[in-house]
């Protein structure tokens, strides 16, 4: 009786995890493209390195896109501080799109900023 | 009403703090959090488990002396750490489902614990042996607690990878 509890509890713990495996996103890459993505823009918000990833904002085209880093540390030890890149600065963004076309969202692996290039994921090509 | 709250807890003190006191800060009070919900978790798994029938030979005052505290030490940390985190950028989590699935699981398993303690079973748990029937009422407030805080975690935990 206690044994089958206990295994009944477990088996439910393993199911619950990988029944939600698919909705995977924001922690992995899966929810955004295999293609390589290049966008240029102008900084429409600079560099911030609050948790739990760096983020900044390109204008592209009149679109503002969602550029996400890498987490706060690695963003900053790749040289991209907060102030760095000036606002209105002529940028280019590398790395994958979102998946869903309305989310204009990146998650990136390199910024391209005056001969430049940050690469906050320097172990991803 | 979610939307001004979320953008006022943004731009509270607190959020300006946790996103302007360096790049560990983040990941600091996320183990903080971490180690608060495993210190509920841990607490309420044991206490819930022998509610609902297991460990019989200990008795149920015995476990509660130590699970009550710890789980409650831990529900404040986790607590804590958690307005921290949802502050840092809480606009973004205004769409987020799982954020609507796991606080009122917070919420129930709250309620949960106010309608345990007002139970006699539970009052008189150390003065007394319980009835067949106040053992089943227990077992029901355990197995509710276990799913609320499975709820809370497994949602809580999905609110990141959104």
């Amino acid at each position: 009786m206690r044994l089958k509890f206990v295994l009944c509890f477990g088996i439910t713990i393993v199911a619950l995890t990988v029944s939600l495996s698919p909705v995977l996103a924001h922690h992995g890459w899966s929810g955004n493209s295999d293609k390589e993505f290049e966008l240029s823009g102008t900084v429409e918000s600079a560099v911030s390195l609050a948790g739990p990833h760096a983020t900044m904002k390109v204008r592209s085209n009149g679109q503002i896109w969602d550029i996400t880093l890498a987490p706060p540390p690695r963003t900053e030890a790749a040289g991209l501080k907060e102030g760095v890149i000036p606002v209105g600065a002529k940028v280019t963004i590398q790395g994958h799109r979102n998946l869903d076309p309305k989310k204009f969202e990146i998650k990136t692996e390199r910024v391209i900023w005056n001969g430049h290039t940050y690469n906050v994921y320097p172990d991803r090509k | 009403m979610i939307s001004e709250f979320m953008a006022w807890l943004q731009n509270s003190p607190l959020g300006h703090a946790m996103r302007e006191s360096g790049v560990w800060t983040y990941a600091i009070v996320n183990l903080t959090h971490i180690l608060g919900v495993a210190t509920l978790f841990g607490a309420v798994l044991v206490l819930d488990l022998r509610l609902l029938g297991v460990w019989r030979r200990v008795t149920l005052a015995a476990i509660a002396e130590p699970a009550v505290p710890v789980a409650t030490m831990g529900f404040f940390i986790a607590a804590a750490s958690g307005v921290c985190l949802l502050a840092t950028k809480a606009t973004d989590y205004i769409g987020n489902p799982f954020l609507y699935i796991k606080f009122p699981a917070i919420g129930l398993g709250l309620l949960n614990v106010v309608v345990l303690n007002c139970l006699p079973a539970w009052k008189e748990r150390k003065i007394r042996n319980l009835s067949q029937r106040e053992q089943s009422q227990l077992a029901v407030a355990g197995g509710i607690s276990l799913l609320c805080w499975l709820t809370a975690i497994t949602a809580g935990r999905m609110i990141g990878y959104w």
